[in-house]
């Protein structure tokens, strides 16, 4: 029942003037396999979703599925079913006759399709639910019902629009199993939108990242973790720290003094970005050290801290840590911080329209 | 204070003047019906007035009935069409929407003369049509109504347009979307979505307006025929009379015109219960 789903510069223009939406996207999702567009609110995500699905019509670009161009085909003869944020289960139907909505829209006679309601309802675990009005469910209920109705109508490529962002932590993590299981099982198409780094890492095999309208960087999320592209990637994805300085000869040069380089990297501005899991921290005396300096603030995130790091000089740096589990370090202790080569990465500096904002590097110079 | 109690007597300050006003205007229009407060005389227990009234009564309740449902289903059909295109998100609904709230503050005898301007054999329709009034049919005062039922059908389908209109403008588009990607087509969308959206909202207004249109006087005094009479223009001249003594009939046809439109309100709610349970 899966295709392989095709994107090809895609380009959204909402009224003219203003700026694209989206602007020439592209992505491959093979048959089969799970990619998630990661971006911030206002990203152009869910614009994706709705170009492909149809509801929307790209001003440029096209949607392949299995190589078929899929411009001009209604939204009702893409075989694409879509779960949003929102459930939106019918309220005039019960649960059962949610689910057996695509079947009796295609014809199939009201008992069979019933039938197969049912079974969809098993799939996610709601066996015996079936006759209750869907507004007698809670709200991971509902959801996994949307999932079941989207999946009963047999989709070549299932869309999800956040469609677990409004659950708390548990049912979402009990959802990314579900699916998961249902992965296995269908073998389903799936392009999930999502602004949680967590989510895709826990539901994708690939992941393309979106800003601004525009795509960043793609490919599985373990390489994007490891070199981000550019600095909207590396700070979707968590990374604080940001240093700039000038890259020559394979080293990096800033207020951390000179840093050789993993791989070759052209010669000119570049900021050093590092994730906070890489950096080691030691005692300051220690000659592994690659830059000594105080700590200024601890940010707790559960049996973890992460420490931000001042390094001296004329700008004020900082460099954040993740502290190994139960490790505790107080404000104001000097420290010496290990870079491992292979954790750093530059990145082209940031142009004048996605400059840090004044709160954020507030923080990250102490 | 109860929660419960509290609610009681929250109401109660809308709930009096109304139970006050229609409770008083009923019973004395049932004990005048019973020759019970006659004008002049003893009051006596009689049916005479609802005897004398009775064959005129059946005629002028089919009549007022046929009225009433003809003009409610127009106004249904009318009011829903205008509802799905003022919500149907494109740049021409927005002008529908507005001519269509443009007809609301338009009074009904404002309404009801124009459209005798426009339907009458020498009106504007038949001019513009180059048909002499000799050819035109009669729907001034015709048969079958027709002005009469136009009226109330346009004056009508305005106030379901907005009824229904506002509650399809919150929903319609997501379900809507959501349904097309589940396969369901433009008339699968309408037939299982959209309608049963609307039910409710279109049941409610449906029975306002049946339960207006039985009881309103003026547009069909004006565009009707005179006889026969559907039940208010007949409770209106009989009341009006030089003859005080057929007071207790013009009585005996308004208790049936109130009889009526409560048990149509009574219908409707129970309708509407069922299909609100679906919300």
């Amino acid at each position: 029942m899966s295709a392989a789903l095709d994107l090809e510069g895609l380009t959204r223009v909402h009224a003219s003037g203003s700026a694209p939406a989206l602007d020439g996207f592209t992505l491959d999702v093979p048959a089969g396999s799970c990619v998630a567009v990661l971006g911030p609110s206002g990203s152009g995500k869910s614009t994706v979703l709705r170009l492909t699905a149809g509801l929307d019509e790209p001003t440029a670009g096209s949607v392949r599925l299995d190589g078929r161009d899929l411009a001009g085909v209604p939204p009702e003869r893409r075989g694409m079913a879509m779960v949003f944020q929102r459930p939106l289960l019918f309220p005039h139907l019960s649960v059962r006759d949610n689910v057996a909505f695509a079947d009796r829209v295609r014809g199939v006679p009201r008992r069979r399709a019933r039938e197969r309601a049912e079974e969809y309802l098993g799939l996610v675990q709601l066996a015996g639910y079936g006759d209750r009005p869907a507004r007698a469910l809670s709200g991971g209920q509902e959801q996994r019902v949307a999932l079941a109705r989207a999946l009963a109508a047999e989709p070549r490529v299932l869309l999800l629009d956040e469609p677990f962002s409004a659950l708390d932590t548990a049912l979402r993590a009990e959802m990314h199993d579900l699916l998961a299981d249902l992965r296995l099982r269908l073998d389903p198409t799936v392009l999930l939108v999502t602004h949680d780094p967590a989510e895709a890492d826990a539901l994708a095999d690939a992941v393309a990242v979106l800003d601004g309208g525009r795509l960043q960087q793609a490919g599985p999320l373990g390489e994007l973790y490891a070199r981000p592209a550019s600095l909207a990637v590396s700070r979707l994805l968590g990374g604080r720290t940001e240093v700039p300085g000038t890259v020559r000869d394979g080293v990096h040069t800033s207020a951390l003094g000179p840093l050789a380089l993993p791989g070759p990297v052209p010669d000119g501005p570049g900021v050093l970005v590092v994730r906070p899991e890489a950096v080691r921290v030691t005692a300051p005396g220690d000659p592994a050290a690659d830059v000594t300096g105080t700590v200024v603030r601890v940010r707790r995130r559960g049996l973890r801290a992460l420490v931000v790091v001042q390094v001296p000089g004329p700008v004020g740096t900082a460099v954040e840590a993740e502290l190994a589990a139960g490790e505790e370090l107080p404000a104001g202790r000097p420290v010496g911080l290990v870079l491992p080569v292979g954790a750093r990465t530059v990145v082209p500096p940031a142009g004048p329209a996605s400059a840090p904002d004044p709160a954020r590097s507030a923080i990250s110079h102490g | 204070m109860t929660p419960r109690r509290r609610a009681v007597l929250l109401v109660l300050p809308a709930l009096v003047p109304v139970a006050a006003v229609v409770g008083a205007a009923l019973v004395s229009a049932v004990l005048l019906s019973l020759g019970l407060t006659p004008l002049v005389g003893r009051p006596e227990l009689s049916l005479d007035a609802w005897r004398a009234a009775a064959g005129d009564l059946g005629t002028a309740t089919r009549l007022s009935l046929g009225i009433a449902a003809a003009s409610t289903v127009l106004a249904a059909a009318v009011g829903l069409a205008l509802a799905l295109a003022a919500t149907a998100a494109v740049r021409r609904s927005r002008l529908l929407g507005a001519l269509a709230a443009l007809t609301i503050p338009v009074p009904h005898l404002v309404g009801a003369a124009a459209m005798g301007l426009l339907l009458a054999d020498t009106g504007v329709l038949a001019r513009w049509l180059g048909v002499s009034p000799d050819a035109w049919p009669s729907l001034v005062g015709g048969p079958w109504w027709v002005a009469v039922v136009a009226e109330y059908a346009w004056k009508e389908s305005a106030f379901v347009a907005l009824v229904v209109g506002g509650v399809l403008a919150s929903r319609a588009r997501s379900y809507g979307e959501t349904a097309a990607l589940l396969g369901a087509g433009r008339w699968a969308r309408f037939r299982f979505v959209t309608l049963p959206l609307a039910a409710p909202a279109l049941g409610g207004a449906s029975a306002v307006t049946f339960v207006y249109t039985l009881g309103s006087y003026e547009v069909a005094a004006l565009l009707g025929r005179p006889y026969p009479e559907p039940l208010p223009v007949m409770a209106v001249r009989l009341a009006g009379s030089i003859d005080l003594a057929v007071r207790p009939q013009a009585a005996a046809v308004a208790v049936t015109t109130a009889v009526l439109a409560l048990a149509v309100v009574l219908l409707a709610l129970r309708a509407l219960r069922r299909l609100s349970a679906w919300h």
